[in-house]
């Protein structure tokens, strides 16, 4: 289910994450004559900084009393401003938008969530829910330098008999040195053919480490999901900037969540996306 | 049952893709064929790249009901010549909405479109949110250029009609005497959300225009009035969501249809129209849909009543 009307909404509480990252709550359902739907793991929103733009984000939390979080990090002119807000000022919020990660048939899957940098808001999401229905997980958390970790203080709290993480970083300055994709391959270097055949892989980053991901999982044949992002302005199915070649799926609406079998024939993937004009750049 | 021709454009089904829909990508387009859609019309393309407004740019603002004020973002017609081509190796029926400054960058970017294999040409002389209005509310403006590339042109060349008009009458006339192959009515209508806790318009251009399922029953009293005086055909548009909505505006006297925003709920909705439109035709014992073109004009309507 997905909701396209935008909605102002005050911001309840900020919290900072890490260096120039900011997580952001509001409620979704107070104060609401509308039809309140609830995000599903993996789905984003459009937030609109009033006066300034608006950007799809993931929702990177959400519970029962509707209170709704995006992580954010600060990257250009919108999310400057977003970064500025504060407790009491208004945003405007269109979705929950797009698909979801969808969960594992059975408790018994191994399942790793493998995040690149604010690509793990998505997965934090879908973290969530799978400790809530007792799956099995390990998380690898790959970022920059160690300051551009995010999460570790949540992620500390969870139940260490389902949850296993590794933090990794390109200059080693925190966890393993290395990419996210170089870590998991290791990891699975020494597993049995059963083990592989029992993975089941979610990632959410850079496009880049996403593809890596691909040709791992794919050289191995592990069910793989990866959440694409896309510069869109409608997020509903209409503008049609996120379009991936050749099948002419729509990042916003049948994504942004794809599975290897969709992967395997999208031209794109890895190499290109479209900017505001809808001219074709590389990724 | 469903094939149309109009002006010598040949399409299996009367729904064709309304420009700026979609119509960026050849993959999404040819998606839109596959459901089941006639032709599909390009988003608006212009001499050069083009980013257009900031977000929000296309928001919903009651459900079905949805306001853009794009600002003709666009990759520029050299760089959609590629779009083009794929469509047209792929055999996709094609009408290139175009735009320009000037009649003359118009004809550049229509001759460019034509070359690389569109089937028919759209001037959009009407996004009620941009610059190339102006041509759009001038009869005369709306004449010359119409005479102007149907001229040079070999393609059919459709007119979308600004409803954001006084006199709609004067305009249609006009480009059907400028030598039109068919008008298109309507494109959006000028219209503005507040947001009543920032108290500021949402869009970031201020306003857009209307679209979906509001207005479709102003597109269809609009086509009513057309069909009146218009010969060229006419190419309902505004607000389709089902099959009635179709029905209604060859009704009122439309040779074929675009839809657009209805997409929102999936491409397949096209599939859907075109299995009822097939149905409502064979239960009420049509045996094409030109038969109910213009239906609703057979019977007469109440004039002003004498008030004394």
């Amino acid at each position: 289910m997905t909701e396209n009307i935008i909605r102002t909404v005050k911001i309840k509480r900020i919290i900072n994450e890490c260096d120039g990252v900011k997580t952001i709550i509001f409620n979704k359902k107070e104060n609401s004559t509308k039809k309140y739907i609830h995000p599903k793991p993996g789905q984003f929103v459009m937030v609109w900084v009033p006066g300034v733009d608006e950007v799809p984000m993931s929702i990177s939390g959400y519970s029962e009393d509707g209170n709704w979080s995006i992580t954010v990090k600060n990257v250009g002119e919108c999310t400057n401003v977003l970064h500025d807000l504060r407790i009491g000022d208004y945003i405007g919020v269109r979705g929950p938008l797009g698909n979801h990660f969808k969960l594992p048939d059975d408790l018994s899957k191994q399942i790793f969530l493998i995040g690149g940098g604010i690509g793990m808001a998505a997965l934090k999401a879908f973290s969530a829910e799978l400790i809530d229905r007792k799956f099995k997980f390990t998380v690898i958390e790959g970022a920059k330098i160690d300051n551009d970790l995010m999460y570790m203080d949540e992620f500390q709290v969870y139940n260490k008999n389902f949850s296993q993480f590794h933090f990794c970083t390109d200059d080693g300055s925190y966890g393993e040195k290395g990419f996210a994709s170089v870590i998991f391959e290791n990891l699975i270097k020494d597993y049995s053919e059963n083990d592989i055949s029992n993975l089941i892989v979610y990632a959410c980053g850079p496009e880049i480490m996403l593809y890596k991901l691909f040709q791992i999982c794919e050289k191995h044949n592990i069910e793989y999901y990866a959440s694409l992002e896309r510069i869109m302005r409608c997020g509903c199915g209409l503008c049609g900037l996120c379009a991936i070649d050749p099948l002419g799926l729509l990042v916003c609406k049948d994504g942004p969540v794809f599975n290897s079998e969709t992967l395997r024939k999208i031209e794109d993937f890895g190499k290109h996306k479209r900017d505001f004009s809808g001219k074709k750049i590389p990724v | 049952m469903l094939e149309t021709n109009i002006s010598g454009l040949k399409l299996k089904s009367p729904i064709i893709l309304a420009s700026g829909i979609l119509g960026v990508s050849f993959s999404s387009m040819m998606r839109v064929i596959d459901a089941g859609a006639g032709a599909v019309t390009t988003k608006s393309i212009g001499p050069k790249a083009r980013k257009g407004y900031k977000n929000p740019s296309i928001i919903e603002v009651y459900p079905g009901t949805f306001m853009n004020s794009v600002g003709l973002g666009n990759p520029g017609i050299d760089e959609f010549i590629l779009e083009i081509k794929k469509l047209k190796e792929h055999n996709i029926p094609l009408i290139v909405s175009v735009f320009g400054d000037t009649n003359e960058i118009y004809l550049d970017v229509a001759t460019k479109a034509e070359n690389a294999g569109a089937d028919a040409i759209e001037i959009n002389i009407s996004c009620p949110h941009a610059e190339v209005s102006s041509i759009g509310i001038d009869k005369d403006l709306t004449f010359n250029i119409v005479k102007f590339l149907k001229e040079k042109l070999t393609v059919p060349l459709f007119v979308k009609l600004n409803p954001n008009v006084t006199n709609l009458k004067e305009i249609a006339l006009a480009a059907e005497k400028g030598g039109a192959d068919g008008v298109v009515a309507i494109n959006t209508l000028a219209a503005m959300k507040i947001d009543v806790n920032t108290r500021r318009p949402i869009l970031s251009h201020g306003s857009g225009g209307l679209s979906g399922k509001a207005i479709h029953p102003i597109a269809v009293k609009k086509v009513y009035d057309l069909f009146k005086f218009l010969k060229i055909p006419i190419i309902g548009c505004g607000g389709i969501d089902s099959w009635e909505d179709v029905i209604e505006f060859f009704l009122a006297g439309a040779s074929a249809v675009q839809i657009g925003t209805a997409l929102y709920k999936g491409i397949e909705i096209i599939t859907e129209i075109n299995k009822d439109l097939i149905r409502y035709l064979k239960e009420n014992e049509y045996t094409s849909i030109k038969d109910i073109k213009g239906l609703a004009h057979q019977y007469k309507t109440q004039e002003v009543p004498d008030f004394d």
